[in-house]
């Protein structure tokens, strides 16, 4: 890896809002919401078993996101997630409240995005 | 490792093996759930092997990375079954949404807002104090609203029932009595009614073997009557027409609550029978309590004959006779039968008044005592109901303005409240709780608020119904039968819900402009934004309330305005200081013989025999016996002056007024000119009469009446005076013509008779020695209507009172709301502006400039809320035109006394915080 790992207390503190923004774009199942964390953070952020899934199901329980199986033709039935109304809300909330934290955060130690 | 490579591992075993070393044999309750939970995860680990794989690393390696991500065992099993139980754990506010169990989440909202609300107790009291205060006056007259007006009628078809009055065109009224000979007639000649039925009201005294004589209110009534109502008895039957006919036998119909009374509802009470005036009487049946309905309305809305309406109004009728009317005794020129009937199908009030109106005049060609006699057929229910039905809407209407003055109070409140929590729902948000389950938050608090305010409101209720009937004019129909039933219940408890509801609204409005950065910043009071539409919202409240309150105190100035002119009404007589008895001489030991006439020997000699011993009492200074006390119209008759017999033919009748030797002296009634009755006017001697003002000035303009002559019941009687005008037909109506004759030279024919003494000294003492004084002289006659005359006056205008009462009481807490609105409101105001007050003092503002800032405020809320509360009063008050005396509904002094009084209170509710602002510390308060 070639970019520093984020610590585990700031991946905490934003998977919430990642995977809300990931499902924002339509109905993924666990191991593609993995991908797409990787995938977008170009790496810098991922998400094991062991993290992903209880922050998953925590979600759900708090009505955000929801989970269902789907069965389709000659495939295996797989649990998809989906963003609910309260969800997008909260979405929307978090991303103010992050960039108005993000912003704070740069005034203070200039940081550089690229 | 000896696998074999090219296979898939066993991921599901492979998850399970690593759960149980960390001794988890359960994720979650749910053995299926578990499954799922272990099948999910196992996907994940395929997949992310199989893309390890393609992209060239090794197998073994792959399955070992994949692995990896189900971390330590312990730190897995930890991370699971804490998202697997998120309920349990969930921190207080319970922000975690989610279906499983809503009823759950319910409970847990309602007792974290009972907690709530238990933290700010003086917001909670404030809350539930204001809105149980709405609630509890609206169910109460809502209460009497439902006894009074929405229960149905205990008649068969009440709207096919209707008075059949007849009206005198002379004397201008139209809701008189019927002649005998008249209804008779009726019966024969009209098509339009079903059936015709006579009633008349009286008094009987049952005497039973050693109890105290008592007086009960009676009903004559034809035998058609019970049936025509559509009564049935519960016991027995009612009469027949053999038992209405001259001579039939002594029976009596009795009602409901005599058979309890008297004879402990003994099954065997048809046949048993009942001393009446000393007459014994077989009863023959019992009606039901309701039988009465309405009879008291109709009694009072009649012109004349209202027999014990006017002694007391919370009278019952206990006891039916029948008529048994003989035609050749009540002849057609004496009017003492009301008449019910029941419209025929087909039948409209219309066409029955079209027809009564052209039988009438058939009449009237046919015989001179029908001369101006028409008919006027009215509903009953427009009898019954329509003078109370306007001012029990009225009441119900300000009483539903108290209440949304109190419901904008509490919106107030809670708006006021829900800034200072903005920071905790900004918090909460940001959290992750969503609106739904914020808003369902909120409404759990505001349903504790409500369920408490609901139950004081109905404890504030029941107190505030037993004050309400006591003081309620009797005369509203079923005023007795008022109670707290289902369906007031279900309206109080719909009101709360409703008024629960509003205010729901007002938490979900806020929470759904939070702006989060900016409450979320130190400064909440300041840093929320959407603040100004927020106190442009409570500012509205405020002038909405104070509008309310204009209102209200408008109608209640314009009523004790008129509560005022008629308690300065000049009534010609003077109550105060007057004690007033009534009682009645039976037939059997004081014999009224028509050809004895005046000279009613045992009559005379009793009357003689009380004065004298009264004249004894110490402190009583003039005492009379009379026909009718003042508050009591009496009959009227027809008459005419000798010498203009052909002028008086269009006269109208006047009232007769049958008064001892004292009386004028015992009232206080100025004699004008001539004589008031002396001894010297007895029964053997030259028949006198005395005029009042109004026959003097309408009918002897320009002439001496003193020393003409009356022809009045079959004798012709010298004026020998004039007295001022007494409005014996209640306070708001002049006093109509009245000839008084001396009591030995006309007493009554039914005995009846009042005591009016004048004494100085307590009224209660005195009303024991006039009962001892009668007991001495006849021990079994029984003394009722034992009360100051003042009180039988301030009985009269009952209704005025009422209504006055309630809506000063109504107006006085829209008062103290809209003071409580403007005071908070201000208030926060001035703590949410104390930054910038802080700099004004600092950069020199004196106090005087700060003061005017607050109280410019308060006093443009104010203004504001005058102005449209004057427009909506304009347009409003006019409702209560039937009420007033004396007064019109845009009385420029009831809305200049209103006004000052609200301006003054509500210019002390902004001068409070005006003073708070003042004191301000401008260091600390720019330090906030």
């Amino acid at each position: 890896m070639a970019k520093p790992a984020l610590t585990s207390e700031m991946k905490k503190g934003s998977a919430e809002l990642l995977i809300l923004a990931i499902l924002e774009d339509g109905q993924r199942h666990g191991y593609e919401v993995a991908r797409q964390i990787e995938h977008r953070s170009r790496g810098a952020i991922s998400f094991h078993v062991a993290s992903l899934y209880p922050m998953l199901y925590r979600l759900e329980a708090k009505g955000l996101i929801e989970g269902r199986w789907v069965e389709k033709a000659g495939q295996r039935r797989r649990r998809y997630y989906r963003l609910t109304s309260e969800g997008a809300e909260v979405l929307a909330a978090q991303r103010s409240l992050w960039q108005e934290f993000f912003v704070g955060i740069n005034r203070v130690a200039r940081l550089r995005t690229t | 490792m000896n696998a074999p490579r090219h296979e898939a591992p066993n991921w599901r075993a492979l998850v399970q093996a690593r759960l149980s070393l960390a001794s988890i044999e359960r994720i979650t309750d749910d053995a299926a759930h578990d499954e799922d939970i272990v099948e999910e995860l196992a996907q994940h680990l395929a997949q992310r092997f199989e893309d390890h794989v393609a992209r060239g690393i090794p197998r073994p390696q792959a399955l070992d990375l994949a692995l990896a991500e189900l971390a330590e065992p312990a730190t897995l099993a930890r991370a699971l079954r804490d998202s697997a139980r998120p309920r349990r754990i969930a921190p207080v506010p319970p922000i975690v949404g989610g279906k499983p169990s809503m009823w759950n989440d319910f409970v847990q909202d309602l007792r974290y807002g009972a907690r709530v609300l238990m933290r700010s107790r003086g917001f909670a009291t404030a809350a539930v104090l204001t809105l149980a205060i709405g609630i509890g006056a609206t169910t109460a007259i809502f209460s009497v609203v439902n006894a009074v007006l929405l229960q149905p009628a205990p008649f068969r078809e009440m709207d096919r029932l209707t008075m059949v009055w007849e009206t005198d065109r002379n004397t201008g009224t139209n809701r008189e009595p019927a002649s005998l000979p008249d209804i008779i007639d009726f019966k024969e000649r009209s098509r339009q009614f079903t059936a015709l039925a006579a009633f008349a009201a009286a008094e009987r005294t049952i005497t039973t073997p050693g109890g105290e004589p008592t007086r009960v209110p009676i009903l004559f009534s034809s035998h058609e009557l019970i049936p025509l109502l559509g009564i049935t008895p519960s016991r027995g039957r009612s009469f027949t027409s053999a038992e209405d006919a001259v001579g039939g036998p002594r029976v009596a119909l009795i009602s409901d609550r005599l058979w309890d009374r008297q004879f402990q509802r003994t099954p065997d009470i048809v046949g048993k029978t009942i001393r009446l005036n000393d007459v014994e009487t077989t009863i023959i049946g019992v009606v039901p309590a309701a039988a009465d309905f309405g009879t008291m309305q109709i009694l009072r809305a009649a012109a004349y004959g209202r027999g014990f309406a006017d002694r007391d109004l919370r009278s019952r009728v206990d006891i039916w006779l029948p008529i048994q009317g003989d035609p050749r005794v009540l002849v057609r020129d004496t009017h003492p039968l009301l008449v019910l009937g029941r419209l025929a199908p087909g039948a409209t009030v219309a066409t029955a008044q079209e027809e009564l109106t052209k039988i009438t005049a058939d009449l009237e060609a046919a015989y001179p005592s029908n001369v101006a006699r028409g008919a006027f057929i009215e509903p009953l229910s427009d009898v019954i109901f329509s003078r109370v039905r306007g001012t029990l809407w009225v009441l119900l209407a300000a009483v539903g303005f108290v209440l949304l003055i109190a419901c904008v109070n509490v919106a107030n409140l809670l708006l006021a409240r829900g800034t200072a929590r903005l920071r905790e729902v900004a918090v909460r948000t940001a959290m992750g709780a969503p609106l739904r389950r914020l808003v369902r938050q909120f409404a759990a608090e505001n349903l504790v608020l409500t369920a408490a305010a609901t139950v004081l409101g109905v404890a504030i209720a029941l107190v505030a119904l037993r004050g309400l009937v006591s003081l309620a004019p009797a005369d509203i129909p079923r005023i007795t039968d008022i109670r707290i039933d289902g369906l007031v219940l279900a309206v109080a408890i719909g009101l709360a819900v409703t008024t629960g509801l509003a205010f729901g609204i007002v938490p979900a409005i806020q929470a759904r402009r939070v702006d989060l950065q900016g409450a979320l910043k130190a400064d909440d009071s300041r840093g929320a934004t959407a603040g100004r539409e927020r106190s442009l919202l409570r500012s509205t409240l405020v002038v909405s309330e104070i509008a309310l309150a204009v209102v209200l105190m408008v109608g209640a100035g314009l009523l004790v305005k008129s509560a005022w002119r008629l308690s300065q009404v000049d009534t010609g007589y003077r109550s105060d200081g007057v004690v007033k008895a009534e009682f009645q001489l039976p037939a059997s030991r004081y014999p009224a013989v028509g050809a004895q006439w005046p000279n009613f020997v045992e009559m005379h000699r009793f009357n003689d025999e009380l004065l004298t011993r009264v004249a004894g009492i110490p402190g009583v200074s003039a005492s009379a016996i009379v026909g009718n006390h003042p508050v009591d119209p009496g009959s009227q008759n027809s008459w005419r002056v000798v010498g203009r017999e052909a002028e008086g033919q269009n006269w109208p009748e006047v009232s007769i007024r049958r008064v001892s030797v004292g009386y004028f002296e015992t009232v206080e009634l100025p004699v004008r000119s001539g004589r008031a009755f002396r001894d010297g006017d007895g029964s053997a001697d030259q028949p006198v009469s005395i005029i009042n003002e109004t026959i003097a000035r309408r009918f002897f303009e320009g002439r001496e009446p003193v020393g003409q002559q009356i022809r009045l019941w079959g004798a012709a009687r010298t004026i020998v005076g004039v007295v001022k005008d007494e409005r014996i037909n209640g306070l708001a109506r002049e006093a109509p013509p009245a000839i008084y004759l001396p009591f030995r030279q006309a007493p009554s024919f039914n005995g009846a008779e009042a005591l009016l003494v004048r004494a100085s000294g307590g009224v209660s003492a005195l009303g024991a020695s006039l009962r001892a004084a009668v007991r001495q002289i006849d021990p079994q006659l029984a003394v009722f209507g034992v009360q100051p005359l003042s009180a039988t006056v301030g009985a009269s205008v009952a209704q005025q009172r009422f209504v006055t009462l309630l809506l000063l009481a109504f107006a006085g807490v829209a008062l103290i709301l809209a003071a409580i609105g403007i005071h908070g409101v201000l208030s926060y105001t001035v703590v949410q502006r104390r930054h910038e007050l802080g700099i004004r003092v600092a950069l020199g503002a004196t106090p005087e400039r700060v003061t005017s800032l607050v109280l410019g405020q308060g006093a443009r809320l104010t203004a504001a809320g005058l102005v449209i509360g004057v427009l909506a009063a304009l347009a409003l008050t006019r409702v209560l035109a039937t009420q007033l005396y004396g007064v019109s509904t845009t009385d420029v002094t009831a809305f200049a006394a209103a006004l000052p009084v609200l301006a003054a209170v509500a210019l002390l509710a902004t001068w409070l915080p005006a003073r708070r602002a003042v004191r301000l510390d401008p260091l600390e308060a720019m330090r906030d």
